[in-house]
């Protein structure tokens, strides 16, 4: 099991110059840490105009601060929105390639196609494009980044032959992802090899029925690039505490107040007809934290079902709980519009660390590099890949 | 968070008064639907909504023009028009303006589910080329839209959230839940055009689409069910919502 933060850099209003400091920087302070206590990933989304929810429009950036300021945490671009309106997909190769040498090949790349009319239509962008831009996109990104001439004529782009540089890192690039909202889009993954982040929290029988249907239809997968990643990520909240009632009573209203924002967007399906976009995001589905069922010890204590909010023993329980369904890394949210205070994140992930991840670790797994994914030769062999290095 | 500003008590003195909820189900045949949403000024988004629900960013506003065949209260056509909003986690649209083309439809609505409505001139021609309505009040043409190049869609393909309108009823001043089922047999994505749009008309000047996004046609059913939920007017749906028996 893998464990990850996740940041959408959600930020309270008034939007002051000094709260949009105090976001970024808090969330440095986090990935300083996190870094430290063995988490595997940090991820960060690429959002434009969501105010309140998320403030992270330049991953790139805010990722390049965090390659610098860590040693061996993975860098997650989680993900790139693939449309030509918001980025040219040179200019995303080309930015994804620099973030990988700079952190000395920690880079996962995760891509998306954005599912607001807040962002599409504020770019301009045909809601009915993005599933092909972005299968346009996973399929030439890999070329560009391995390929000394690459040339193009697409519907997305089209481009004469030049050397997209600088080439990344990572031998053959870094693993690559899709993000997973809508129900269906496992399988896109799955078809393409393609890791599966979850980056909206999902029950567990939503979940479990992802990841069996995923991990059936990767095996046959045809890779849009040069290895296969298999993994499985779903997305939750962490507020871990000794006392599971001071858990819950700041931890459950960060969660729904996160999720209430994310329903105040004003999702495509809504603005325009579309055949694309099947579903309102995830406005209308009941999106409060959940009590946990009657039977679960959990529930005495009044903390939500498979949310990672509570005391240790809570978190191990949910942990073990998203593991038996094959889920291969929980990737956390840690704060919302900064409600829980600065010092108590730090020590919730403190806890944490110590409490919880050794249940699911050996100390060396903690300690080595994370990256583990499949790398395919000339001969279609697979062989496992880590920190940049084949084993 | 953002909630809306708009006074309760200003908002109620034009509310229309359901004494009794509708206890069944309307069948509404033979229906076109023309839909059209557009974006509004973010500067109006909180004044128009009451408390108790959160605007759309950005702020959104959507237009119905119905053209109804067959009904309990006989042939009508309707318009009106909705913020954009969350009730709670909930994707739906606050009335602020309506009118029906006859005054049985208008009382129906008006006195059953707090439609706002009033009678005016409301008409909707569908044609192969597009759609097009035009809605008259007091003698003053209010809303002239159109919708052209016409291209088919899925059935599912168009959405359409679920309406709350501010009444005075047997709860006190609440916000209804009007839900309208919508069963269609065609469906038409259209270049949406906006000529005519008088948001005083509609409620309150501060309406004012300022991006047209979509329109829309369906054509089919549309069941109006029975009123189950209302909310309370200056409180979040999370605690401010209440069954009707």
């Amino acid at each position: 099991m893998k464990f990850g933060i996740f940041f959408e850099l959600s930020t309270p209003r008034p939007f002051t110059r000094e709260a949009e400091w105090a976001v970024y920087h808090n969330a440095l302070e986090q990935c300083r840490l996190a870094d430290q206590l063995g988490f595997d990933h940090v991820w960060a989304v690429e959002h434009h105009f969501l105010e309140e929810y998320s403030h992270c429009s330049s991953p790139e950036v805010f990722l390049s601060a965090v390659a610098a300021q860590t040693q061996r945490i993975r860098v997650g671009h989680g993900a790139v929105v693939c449309v030509p309106e918001m980025n040219h997909p040179v200019r995303v190769a080309e930015r994804a390639a620099a973030l990988d040498i700079v952190s000395s090949g920690r880079l996962e790349f995760g891509t998306a196609r954005s599912s607001t009319w807040t962002e599409l239509g504020g770019f301009g962008v045909n809601p009915d494009d993005t599933k092909k831009t972005w299968d346009e996109f996973v399929r030439v990104l890999p070329k560009m980044w391995t390929q000394d001439e690459f040339e193009w004529q697409g519907k997305a782009f089209s481009m004469p032959a030049r050397n997209v540089l600088p080439k990344p890192y990572q031998d053959p690039h870094p693993p690559m992802w899709v993000t997973v909202t809508s129900p269906g889009t496992e399988l896109d993954a799955a078809d393409r090899g393609l890791g599966c982040l979850g980056v909206s929290a999902a029950s567990f029988e939503e979940q479990d029925r992802r990841t069996q249907v995923y991990h059936q239809r990767i095996q046959h997968c045809e890779p849009v690039g040069g290895l296969v990643n298999d993994q499985v990520h779903t997305m939750n909240f962490l507020y871990c505490h000794e006392d599971y009632r001071a858990a819950r009573d700041l931890g459950v209203p960060m969660v729904n107040a996160f999720n209430v924002a994310n329903t105040h967007l004003y999702w495509t399906r809504e603005a325009y007809p579309t055949r694309a976009y099947q579903t309102l995001g995830n406005a209308g589905a009941a999106m409060k934290a959940k009590r946990a069922p009657a039977d679960d010890p959990s529930a005495a204590k009044g903390l939500p079902e498979g949310v990672g909010v509570g005391d240790p023993e809570h978190l191990i329980a949910t942990v073990k709980r998203w593991e038996s369904i094959g889920v291969t890394g929980i990737n956390f949210l840690l704060n919302a519009m900064e409600m829980i205070p600065q010092p108590q994140v730090l020590e919730s992930m403190r806890l944490f660390a110590r409490e919880v991840m050794p249940k699911f670790r050996t100390r060396e797994e903690l300690d080595a590099p994370v990256w583990a994914p499949s790398r395919i030769d000339h001969r279609g062999l697979r062989h496992q890949v880590v920190g940049g290095a084949e084993q | 968070m953002i909630t809306g500003t708009a006074d309760p008590i200003r908002l109620a003195q034009h509310a229309p008064t359901v004494s009794v909820y509708p206890k069944a189900d309307v069948q509404l045949d033979d229906v076109v639907c023309l839909q059209l949403t557009a974006e509004m000024r973010n500067s109006a988004r909180e004044a128009v909504l009451p408390p108790a629900l959160h605007p759309t960013i950005p702020a959104a506003l959507s237009v119905q023009v119905w053209r109804v065949g067959a009904s309990p209260w006989g042939a009508f056509s309707c318009t009106f028009v909705r913020v954009g909003c969350r009730s709670g986690v909930r994707a739906r649209g606050f009335t602020t303006g309506a009118i029906a083309s006859t005054a049985v439809a208008a009382a129906a609505l008006r006195d059953g589910y707090g439609f706002p409505m009033r009678v005016g001139g409301v008409q909707l021609r569908r044609g192969y080329d597009g759609a097009h309505a035009e809605v008259q009040f007091a003698g003053t043409t209010v809303l002239r839209i159109a919708g052209i190049d016409p291209e088919p869609m899925g059935l599912d393909d168009v959405q359409y959230t679920g309406t709350l309108n501010l009444a005075h009823t047997p709860n006190g001043l609440r916000l209804i839940q009007a839900e309208a089922d919508h069963a269609s047999t065609l469906v038409e994505r259209l270049s949406p055009r906006l000529e005519t749009f008088v948001g005083a008309a509609w409620g309150n000047p501060l309406l004012v689409p300022a991006h047209i996004v979509s329109a829309s046609v369906a054509v089919g059913s549309i069941v109006l069910q029975r009123v189950r939920f209302v909310c309370r007017v200056d409180e979040l749906a999370f605690t401010g919502t209440e069954a009707v028996a």
